[in-house]
């Protein structure tokens, strides 16, 4: 075992390779604040990758309704639950093990195993509510709200210490170096399904038809030509962006993940404690129970949702949020100025300019020169 | 009297007589440790596996111990698969392996989390110094025979299909079938990663992989030599047969007169056994074909 640096832990965590990071690291974010389950990513995703045979069930991209939807069922408590209750401290390092750490001799990674019946229910508990009785009473006047559930899109995570990669025995997993984007060598997998097993986010799944196991490309052949993937670009609510994350250290205010994920706390990775340090960061929902966040964000959560209130006066963090969804290129680096926020590619030329405050134009309902009146249809 | 009896001691005797008068045989005693493979000549035709065929019974038996594989995770917690009782004979051109070893389950894989029963030979591909005995090492490549109950079935019944599988499956449409003329297999599966790359995995098997590998992690598919297998699963017990030519220049060759190498490998699918989770003999055990 090495030791390896995961920053989201901020201590070393033991890992079957030494560190190896690529040169970029792919990392999606999300704004929880803002999905709404229309599942549009879900279908990009699906109608580009996985209708083949064998990939009936596959869904790379899910949506599913927190806390009781999970694809497969119940994932995350089950991989809670064999971890069981760990501790961070104060100042944010975490104190318990990771699944690499808490595993037995005999296995890669602490892990459960889903079943056929688990997969077959992929939007399970859709909008279903928690919090307090339904029966009356209960008011959604003040935050977080006692009656809650939010939406959480996920994709892989492409992790900088992928569990799928280090179970594998075959050694057919592989990060690639030059944007971290992990895979699985289609001509040498053999389909022992030792990822589906171990990926704790259980996004490396099962093909019954090739006999191997498949799971979320990152849109490769895209993002290698500048451009964000199927499910970032036709994600209806724009509530996802695409970029490159840098670890801790060496992170850029003008790159917009950066400055999303470092500068401003703002996005924070999902479920750290499990040790992989997954690449999908996660605006988090600032209506929903705290503590149930703190299990899913970590002890960041608080900070980040009050941050998350008043980002409206941050104008350059505003302007940013303008660019999100503007442009279906990788946004390298941004730049907010005069009220006008732009996006460059990565050899640094302008790919998207846009208002951070829409001019509002104020008409009259009659237009005399066509005779007409008009219809403000957004 | 029953084969099955020579390892399973007494009680298991007055089961199988009861229970399995069919494969009934005059079998040797109580198998010995096997010290070294003895491969006799036999004047029969081993084209095709026989796990019945009546030379078997002048053929003595050995008991080969098996562990848990023991080197690398993940492997399985306890050894599931104690013992293998091995046979050899040969035709002066080819090598016949008769194994037989206590499986509750017949496993042959297709859905998630459902592997197969296995048994793998591995010979070394290079005289001299042998191998390291699991996998090989770098420079020191080792051959496999692997069979899978999988594989057999795939020779036997065809590839499963997506609807065999899962009777209850419902899809609306396979938009790639649609792509060229409908009913065109290449443009239905043109968009399948695995079977666009040649991955074997995802094409119709037959019973025997033939495999090359320089040490952990290394294994792979190669073009097989016309290696043969046939595997029959009753009253909690798998009789197989491998067959192998016994010279394959470039990879490893059984030379009459001389001694070699072997070592086993077995997967009980039933106990989620795949790849490295599997119970391994420890140490090579020598072959004279005489
Ligand atoms: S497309 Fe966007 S808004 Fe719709 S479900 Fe997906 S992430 Fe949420
Ligand atoms: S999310 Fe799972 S499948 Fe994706 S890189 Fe991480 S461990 Fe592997
Ligand atoms: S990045 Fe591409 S492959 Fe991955 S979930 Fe999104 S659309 Fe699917």
């Amino acid at each position: 075992m090495s030791k390896v640096k995961n920053w989201h832990l901020k201590r070393e965590v033991e890992y079957p390779y030494d560190e190896s990071r690529p040169k970029k690291q792919w990392a999606i974010i999300f704004d929880l604040n803002k999905c709404i389950a229309c599942q549009t990513c879900t279908l990009a995703c699906k109608t580009t990758w996985t209708s083949g045979k064998g990939q009936e069930y596959m869904f790379w991209n899910n949506v599913e309704s927190k806390p009781y939807g999970g694809y497969p069922l119940a994932w995350d408590l089950r991989v809670l639950e064999k971890l069981g209750r760990q501790e961070w401290s104060e100042k944010g390092e975490y104190l318990g093990k990771t699944l690499i750490e808490a595993s037995p001799a005999h296995e890669r990674v602490l892990h459960f195993a889903p079943t056929d019946e688990d997969w077959m229910y992929p939007n399970v508990g859709e909008d279903d509510c928690a919090g307090a009785k339904v029966e009356g009473g209960g008011h959604i006047g003040a935050l977080p709200h006692d009656k809650w559930f939010f939406y959480l899109p996920r994709t892989c995570a492409h992790c900088t210490y992928p569990a799928c990669l280090a179970a594998c025995p075959r050694k057919a997993i592989y990060k690639r170096p030059e944007d971290g984007i992990v895979l699985i060598d289609q001509t040498r997998c053999k389909g022992y399904g030792e990822c589906v097993r171990a990926c704790p986010y259980k996004k490396s799944m099962y093909n019954p038809h090739t006999r191997t196991s498949e799971k979320c490309v990152g849109c490769y052949p895209a993002v290698e030509q500048g451009i964000q993937p199927q499910c970032v670009v036709n994600c209806i609510g724009k509530i996802r962006v695409m970029g490159f994350v840098s670890p801790e250290g060496k992170a850029r205010d003008d790159n917009p993940i950066d400055f999303l994920v470092h500068k401003l706390g703002l996005a924070l990775p999902y479920y750290p404690q499990f040790g992989t340090e997954p690449n999908i960061y996660y605006i988090p929902p600032i209506h929903a129970d705290r503590e149930y966040l703190k299990q899913m964000f970590g002890p960041k959560v608080e900070a980040a949702i009050e941050k998350y209130k008043k980002l409206a006066d941050d104008p350059v963090a505003h302007g940013l949020l303008c660019l999100i969804g503007s442009s279906d290129r990788i946004i390298h680096r941004f730049a907010v100025d005069k009220g006008v926020a732009a996006g460059f590619d990565e050899a640094g030329a302008e790919i998207v300019r846009v208002p951070v405050v829409e001019a509002v134009i104020e008409r009259a309902a009659y237009d005399a020169k066509i005779g007409a009146i008009r219809n403000n249809t957004p | 009297m029953n084969r099955t009896t020579t390892w399973l001691g007494a009680l298991v005797l007055a089961l199988s007589i009861s229970t399995s008068p069919a494969c009934s045989k005059s079998a040797p005693s109580k198998p010995e440790p096997l010290k070294t493979l003895v491969v006799s000549k036999v004047s029969a035709d081993l084209s095709k596996p026989d796990p019945d065929a009546a030379y078997w019974k002048d053929t003595p038996e050995g008991l080969v111990k098996m562990l848990a594989q023991p080197m690398i995770a993940p492997r399985p917690e306890t050894t599931t698969t104690e013992t293998i009782v091995v046979q050899a004979v040969h035709d002066g051109e080819r090598a016949a392996f008769r194994l037989r070893w206590k499986d509750a389950d017949k496993s042959e894989a297709g859905r998630l989390g459902e592997y197969s029963d296995g048994l793998a030979l591995e010979f070394p591909v290079k005289d001299g110094p042998t191998p390291p005995v699991m996998m090989g090492g770098q420079g020191m490549p080792v051959h496999l025979f692997h069979w899978r109950a999988q594989y057999q079935r795939d020779e036997e019944q065809g590839k499963p299909t997506v609807k065999q599988l899962y009777p209850n499956q419902s899809v609306d449409m396979y938009p790639h079938e649609y792509k060229e003329a409908p009913g065109n297999p290449s443009a239905a599966e043109a968009f399948l990663p695995a079977v666009i790359e040649g991955n074997p995995q995802a094409y119709q098997k037959v019973s025997v992989d033939e495999i090359l590998a320089e040490g952990y992690s290394t294994s792979s598919v190669v073009v097989g030599h016309g290696a043969t297998a046939k595997g029959a699963w009753a009253n909690g017990e798998w009789t197989l047969v491998i067959v192998r030519p016994l010279a394959i220049p470039g990879y490893s060759s059984l030379k009459l007169g001389a001694e070699g190498n072997v070592a086993f490998a077995v997967w009980q699918g039933g106990k989620g056994e795949v790849g490295s989770r599997k119970c391994v003999t420890m140490q090579w055990t020598p072959v004279r074909i005489q």
